[in-house]
């Protein structure tokens, strides 16, 4: 017995206070259960969580009184309660646990009842405890049988969510609950900073030996994402199209699209923020323009000829469709900017593609021999985006399209399994809150009906309540890191308690809040550090460093 | 047996308090240290030891009802349920609550009466002699007083223990048994002193006091006067008197004052903290809390009481145990 339910407090079926017996101790985070006799002589057990413990001096009325009791003047005896949250009662008769009731710590079996994880028929392992127990999640709801979808905020830096959001996806893949289904399960991984992910598949150097016994209390084998490919932006105006990354030499593929991919797969509107917005009177124009665009002829080594001018390069095309919408001859104007379109909006819209001209320049082009070999596929099981080294404007448009291309891949297999994981950071970028725009629906579709076509959508943002409701509200699981304080008291984030919402103001990096359906309360969770590198510095040695020579050493270089 | 609660609430009708009891016109020996025309204020000299383990022992008693007991003979008399605790705080460096014991008990005078049993606590019979007021409130005070004893002795207050000085809140009276227990008084209801000594407790300074002196009469004593340090809005504040019992040597009750005049200093309360600052010492006003709060709640107690009584009515003969 580790305590009491005292009785100077109301004890609810929700929370209740434990007085802590002498010379025990109840922490936060413990897990507790306890019985309760009802009068028809069947036995309600009880299981919860401490979120609180206070201790006082019980004797002492003024604040001042602690340095008279220090001094021996004064007799007081030192109390300590812990506010439990009841996670489960079974059977479920909602009853308060009675004053005076003797309370237990929950251990082994009785633990995995007061997490639910006893009930759980396929358990993803999710974290350890803070005494390093294992921590579940029920992969009922993140496969998509009962819901999808994790949404992590928390401040960037010391939150650590883009490194446990694949620490889940490792989880997913290496700990063999999806069974043989694990093989053929993808995920799509955009890097949007640093060079962090860009390393999935190294070894990581740093990892010491109680971090990685850590893994094996969670039931995780240590090491790090066997397949990997990672793709990078092409160096700007390098004719060879070498990938865009500084700390990673080998085993990178730079992508672009060429112009045909393009214009037939009517990949414009990306380049425009607020393409679908309605308000806008340019967006008629766009919407034009991309199904002229459509009818463009290929060339048939990227390039495409636009109404006979013959284009190479993404400005070549932005000066066909300049030519083309502002054309003197008022027939060739009507069919590519559309009919009684003012001066004013075929401006705005001319002005925002030449705006967009020196970000994308690079990332659609027709001037590269076997275009095929740049072009982003998830052959591998990890398929690793770059955009750390793009503008905002290119972010969005790669991620846009990139993401369209995932679904409806999905969309025509028909079939929700194996799964297709996407681990998205700065959801808030892509999805505000306001406004709408041809990625942010995307990003609705993977959020809505992600869950039946087999995407899950791990996404990450700063501030829950700058990105858009609905894609929050069907994250299935939601993970809260390191909070500030004024996001913390946000409605975003009513599923966590008073107490955990001051709590995640001062979590330590590698601690997260993990709230899932079943469990009426977040747990606390942490993870052990990465197995894999997440620096260029922890990097040990390049699985892909074997590639052979290629063999036509002059490949790449410009025809 | 049977018994009837008192519809009046316990508070109403309380008998005379300690003043009552007091004797009428004490004879005061001022002899015993020093000629009363040598009298004056006395600091502790150098060979007086501030004690390392003082025990602090204090009581409290509070009448749960006034009831109303008819034995066989059919005569209903009167008596009081009350409930009374006492404690030993030691002080050594730390203040440490040891020894709190709690009785309850019927005070009547029935003789052969059963205990009355409730729901929170069982009522031991007190054979009283008379059903007035004040032996009943007398009976109750003894009652208090076995309880203190009790508690000083398991506390290793009394001899053969380690404590230095044993102080008991409150004058001595019948607790003058315990050894070189010294009797605390906060409230001053005469003064023992004559006129022109009176100015010698108006001048003592902090933590100096008058020259011992013997107070004859039924519990006859040593007592002296001392001043606790605090602020000084008359010439009476802060004062208190000790007293100590007549057991204890004439030679040594000098250097008792003095070890007593400067232990208590440290203890007094400030008057933020406490409405009898600085006489109520702190951990006198600590146990006291205590003390109250084990007495348990008295609507509870009463509530009790009352649903004892309608069972005994309904089953004239016994009472049923709850």
């Amino acid at each position: 017995m580790v305590g009491r339910v005292i009785g100077t407090d109301d004890a609810t079926p929700l929370e209740f206070w434990v007085g802590v017996a002498p010379g025990c101790y109840l922490q936060l985070d413990d897990v507790v259960a306890l019985e309760r006799v009802l009068p028809s002589g069947d036995t309600v057990r009880i299981y919860g969580l401490v979120t609180q413990v206070r201790a006082r001096q019980e004797g002492a009325r003024f604040d001042s009184d602690v340095f008279l009791i220090a001094e021996g003047l004064l007799p007081a005896e030192v109390s300590e309660a812990a506010l439990v949250q009841a996670t489960r009662f079974e059977p479920e008769i909602f009853v308060p646990p009675r004053p005076g009731e003797p309370v237990r710590r929950a251990a082994g079996a009785e633990r995995d009842q007061a997490l639910f994880f006893d009930a759980m028929e396929r358990r993803l392992p999710a974290g350890l405890s803070r005494d390093d127990e294992p921590l579940y999640i029920n992969l009922e709801f993140l496969d998509g049988t009962r819901g999808a979808h994790v949404n992590i905020s928390g401040i960037s830096g010391v939150a650590t969510k883009t490194t446990y959001a694949t620490f889940l996806l490792y989880s997913v893949f290496s700990s063999g609950v999806l069974g043989a289904e694990a093989v053929n399960t993808k995920a799509l991984i955009f890097n949007v900073k640093g060079e962090d992910l860009l390393f999935l598949d190294h070894p990581n150097i740093d990892l010491s030996d109680d971090q990685a016994a850590r893994y094996a209390k969670a039931g995780l084998p240590v090491g790090a994402f066997g397949s990997v490919e990672v793709f990078a932006p092409p160096r700007r105006g390098d004719p060879s199209v070498r990938p865009d990354v500084a700390s990673r030499t080998e085993g990178v593929t730079s992508f672009f699209w060429t112009l045909e991919e393009f214009c037939r797969g009517e990949l414009l509107p990306f380049l425009f923020a607020d393409a679908e917005d309605d308000r806008q009177q340019y967006t008629m124009v766009v919407f034009n323009v991309t199904a002229r665009l459509a009818d463009a002829t290929p060339t048939g080594d990227g390039g495409v000829s636009v109404e006979g001018v013959p284009c190479r390069t993404f400005v070549d095309l932005v000066d066909a469709i300049a030519a083309n919408v502002l054309s003197e001859d008022p027939l060739v104007a009507d069919r590519w900017a559309g009919r009684a379109i003012g001066g004013g909006t075929v401006n705005a819209f001319i002005r925002r593609l030449y705006g967009a001209v020196p970000h994308v320049r690079d990332l659609v082009r027709g001037d590269v021999a076997r275009p095929d070999r740049h072009t982003v596929r998830f052959e591998q099981q990890l398929t690793v985006v770059d955009l750390h080294n793009l503008n905002d404007r290119a972010k969005r448009f790669v991620v846009g399209v990139v993401l369209r291309k995932a679904f409806r891949e999905k969309e025509q297999s028909g079939s929700a399994r194996p799964l297709q994981f996407v681990l998205l950071d700065e959801l808030n970028k892509y999805a505000p809150r306001e406004g709408t725009s041809p990625i942010k629906e995307i990003l609705l579709d993977v959020a809505e009906r992600g869950r039946s076509l087999g995407i899950i959508l791990l996404g990450a943002q700063q501030t829950a309540s700058e990105v858009e409701r609905r894609i929050v509200a069907n994250s299935a699981i939601r993970v809260v890191g390191r909070l500030d304080a004024a996001e913390a008291g946000r409605g975003e984030y009513g599923f966590l308690p008073q107490v955990q919402r001051q709590r995640a103001t001062i979590l330590k990096p590698g601690t997260m809040l993990l709230n899932q359906p079943e469990l009426p309360i977040p747990v606390v969770c942490q993870f052990p550090f990465p197995a894999w590198a997440t620096r260029h510095r922890e990097a040990g040695a390049n699985p892909k460093a074997t590639a052979s020579v290629p063999s036509d050493p002059f490949e790449g270089l410009p025809t | 047996m049977r018994f009837a609660v008192e519809t009046w609430s316990p508070e109403y009708g309380a008998p005379a308090d300690d003043t009552a009891l007091a004797a009428a016109s004490p004879d005061v020996d001022l002899t015993a240290e020093a000629a009363p025309a040598d009298w004056g204020p006395r600091r502790p000299g150098p060979a007086a030891a501030v004690p390392k383990v003082i025990c602090f022992v204090d009581g409290v008693r509070r009448v749960d009802a006034r009831v109303w007991v008819t034995p066989d003979d059919g005569v209903a008399r009167q008596g009081i349920c009350a409930s009374y605790g006492a404690g030993v705080v030691r002080c050594d460096g730390a203040a440490e609550l040891r020894e709190v014991a709690v009785g309850r008990g019927l005070f009547c005078p029935v003789a052969g009466a059963e205990a009355i049993v409730t729901g929170h606590g069982r009522y031991r019979p007190h054979p009283v002699a008379s059903e007035d007021p004040d032996a009943l409130s007398l009976a109750l005070q003894g009652g208090m007083a076995d309880l203190e004893h009790r508690v000083s002795e398991a506390a290793g207050a009394g001899a053969g223990g380690d404590c230095e000085l044993l102080v008991l809140d409150g004058p001595l009276r019948q607790r003058h048994r315990l050894p070189g227990a010294v009797g605390y008084v906060k409230t001053h209801q005469r003064s023992y002193l004559p006129e022109p000594l009176v100015g010698v407790v108006s001048a003592l300074g902090d933590g100096e006091r008058t020259p011992v002196f013997l107070i004859g009469g039924r519990w006859s004593r040593w007592s002296w006067y001392l001043r606790l340090p605090g602020e000084r809005a008359h010439g009476w504040s802060g004062i208190v008197r000790c007293e100590a019992s007549v057991d204890v040597p004439a030679s040594a009750v000098t250097a008792l004052a003095d070890r007593v005049t400067l232990a208590l200093p440290r203890f007094a309360s400030a008057p933020h903290k406490d409405a009898r600052a600085p006489q109520n010492l702190y951990p006198i006003a600590g146990l006291e809390r205590e003390l109250r709060h084990r007495l348990g709640d008295p609507l509870l107690l009463l509530r009790g009481l009352r649903k004892s009584a309608a069972a005994a009515l309904r089953a004239p003969t016994t009472v049923p145990a709850l």
